[in-house]
């Protein structure tokens, strides 16, 4: 209790988000996003209702891992009834069907080929979840009242304060030049 | 603004015809006022109006009803045993079996659009796609159903799994009842994720539209946070793309290992390497009447008929033709295998199924699934609900009886004269049927009403005003140096 008057009362002063662009036509944010890459910005954005084709071009995305993740959890899944199958019917209980060997493979593959599917869409998802770093229910954009219509006809650039090249009004000066309809500044 | 430029057709009346595909101009897929907030507004209103059309509501209380009576069938053939099912020796697989293939064929045309069509390139995939996934996954929650409650004692369900037991007891797993049962599993989760995935998107409008908190929490939780990002919107469309490959395979896959069931066995009339293609294509064909039959009514009811347009039905109609088309040359085929193959028993199979006890049925098949599709060669009878709708439902009936024909003229026919028997359903049979269809059609209304039906990012993306071109070198690119 002694030391009780000396907290100070922490109030965090809003930290700033960056800056939030609007954009009227797919073109001109096509435009603005080859041109921010060229002025060397990194950590920027584009958000739209649909996906623009030539977008991860123009922003110069590299192409994710997710393939990779699929064909992991294929071969998972293949290779889960292919060992699984022998292990049950040859090692653990063995058992003649019908005449057959304990271990031929043709009679697993339609297993393998269903559970092959199965673990390249469950990894796929997941992986686009994790990648995306989703479910994240709280963003500061969505504090900005603009940024509910991104679902709707809404088109916007959104510059983070983090970038390095990050400067207020220069930044908001370029966003302008570039044809943007309306800049604000976003509050964390 | 987007309004710019429409794809609005100039004298454009309400009943525009535009089925017409000239090669060089395309039709529009999008009639109306095709603006970005006009397609949202014309999808979400049928969601977020306080009341549905009447219409919706007569449907839903007949729908429920029917599952009301399905939940007492269910519980009285479990408290009763199978035996108040019409299913005896030798044909014990009565109407689960055909009810489980008929329910699993419905599911396929969903997949189909969403994946094969995709992978085409299709782009009036985007105005059905998503309300076609949504038949997909009810179906096969319908045809899940019968499986489960066909083993008798459903407490027991477990051990098809491969489950470390006292007995040291594992699955056959060279029997096709097992790969039917990972394939239908595999079935089910695929189609569910491929459908929310999909949705998730439309969720966010939905979530960012809200008017009332529960909706807001409800939508904002099943959106998962979407924010648009172009991140986002690279990593979802690869997504979206992996998952159609995986999917392309897996329509291909689910009926022919259902097929497996029948083609493994050794009885004429079901031991035939034609099985997995003719049951695909069946399935298929089935999935597409389904889709068209429910169509219909959908852009009446919700006042769609901007985004799902008469050349959405032009060609969900011409699918069907063709399925209908291939269908037929496989029934063709099987008869003259069995008379080529000089078999009698095989031979005695395939006269059974037009001459034997159940003669009605099997010309009603031919009559349905082979030449009620054939008038879908004519433009008119595509275009034209009264023609289209009743020809789209005949394709059901046609392929539930086949369905029927194909499981129990082979089963009450066995080897020994001596073996055979008649199958009849019983009223418990009948009812558990209708409850199945009426589980479809009250997750199907619900859907309509709380989800967003038409998958609107996707229709936007096809809007002329959403294409652009990326310019290396372009003014505005040289205005950030």
């Amino acid at each position: 209790m002694s030391t009780a008057h000396n907290v100070e009362p922490v109030v965090k002063e809003p930290q700033k988000y960056g800056l939030l662009a609007e954009f009227h036509d797919v073109q001109t944010l096509l435009d603005a996003a080859v041109a921010l890459r060229k002025a060397g910005y990194k950590k920027w954005d584009c958000y739209t209702p649909f996906p623009v084709h030539g977008m991860d071009k123009a922003m110069g995305l590299r192409p994710s891992i997710l393939p990779w993740i699929a064909l992991a959890g294929a071969l998972g899944g293949v290779f889960t009834i292919l060992a699984l199958a022998p292990l049950c019917n040859a090692f653990l209980y063995p058992m003649i069907f019908s005449g057959k060997p304990y271990w031929g493979m043709p009679g697993h593959i339609p297993m393998a080929f269903a559970l092959g599917i199965l673990g390249g869409t469950v990894f796929v998802v997941h992986g686009l979840f994790v990648l995306a770093r989703l479910p994240q229910f709280y963003h500061p954009l969505f504090t900005a009242e603009r940024f509910r219509r991104v679902t709707d006809d809404g088109m916007f650039i959104a510059v983070e304060a983090t970038d390095p090249s990050y400067s207020p009004s220069a930044t908001s000066q370029l966003l302008t030049k570039l044809g943007a309809a309306a800049v604000e500044e976003i509050r964390d | 603004m987007a309004s710019v430029t429409t794809t609005q057709v100039p004298g454009m009346t309400g009943d525009f015809d535009n089925t017409l595909d000239d090669g060089v101009s395309q039709a529009p897929l999008v009639l109306g006022e095709a603006t970005f907030r006009e397609v949202t507004r014309k999808i979400c209103r049928v969601a977020e109006a306080p009341r549905a059309p009447m219409a919706w509501y007569v449907a839903f209380a007949i729908s429920t009803s029917l599952v009301g009576v399905l939940g007492v069938m269910i519980t009285y053939a479990i408290f009763t045993g199978v035996g108040v099912w019409g299913n005896n020796s030798p044909v014990f697989w009565g109407f689960p079996i055909i009810n489980f293939v008929f329910w699993v064929g419905l599911a396929h045309a969903g997949t189909f659009i969403s994946a094969i069509l995709l992978l085409f390139r299709q782009k009036w995939r985007t105005g059905i796609n998503r309300f076609a996934e949504a038949t997909t996954v009810f179906a096969v929650v319908c045809a899940g159903l019968f499986p489960g409650i066909h083993v008798g004692r459903p407490w027991f369900a477990y051990w098809m799994a491969p489950v470390p037991n006292v007995m040291g007891a594992w699955p056959n797993f060279y029997s096709p009842l097992l790969w039917d049962a990972i394939a239908v599993f595999t079935y089910t989760n695929v189609s569910l994720l491929f459908w929310y995935v999909g949705m998730i998107p439309d969720l966010a409008t939905f979530r960012d539209r809200s008017k009332t908190r529960l909706r807001h929490t409800v939508y904002g939780i099943l959106a998962m946070g979407w924010r648009g990002s172009a991140k986002h919107w690279q990593l979802y469309e690869r997504t979206i793309l992996i998952l159609a490959g995986l999917a392309t395979a897996l329509v291909l896959g689910v009926s022919s290992t259902v097929s497996t069931d029948f083609a493994v066995s050794q009885l004429p009339g079901w031991h035939e390497t034609i099985f997995p293609p003719y049951f695909t294509v069946g399935a298929i064909f089935s999935g597409f009447a389904l889709v068209l039959a429910l169509a219909i009514p959908a852009r009446e009811l919700f006042g769609l008929k901007d985004l799902i347009t008469k050349r959405h039905l032009d060609n969900l109609a011409k699918i069907t033709l063709v399925m209908g088309s291939i269908v037929t040359y496989i029934y063709l085929m099987e008869f003259f295998i069995a008379y080529y193959s000089g078999n009698g028993y095989e031979q005695f199979a395939y006269l059974t199924r037009i001459m034997g006890p159940y003669w009605r049925m099997g010309w009603l098949i031919l009559f349905c699934n082979c030449v009620v599709p054939q008038i879908f060669w004519f433009k008119f009878a595509r275009t034209t609900w009264w023609l289209a709708l009743p020809a789209a439902l005949l394709c059901l009936v046609g392929m539930w009886s086949e369905r029927f024909v194909i499981i129990v003229t082979v089963l009450n026919r066995d080897f020994l004269p001596s073996a055979w028997h008649n199958y009849a359903p019983t009223w418990v049979d009948w009812l558990t049927f209708a409850g199945s269809i009426g589980l479809f059609f009250t997750l199907f209304l619900l859907f309509c009403r709380f989800l967003p039906m038409i998958a609107m990012s996707e229709v936007k993306s096809i809007l002329p005003q959403a294409q652009g071109h990326v310019h290396e070198d372009s003014p505005a690119a040289a205005a950030g140096h």
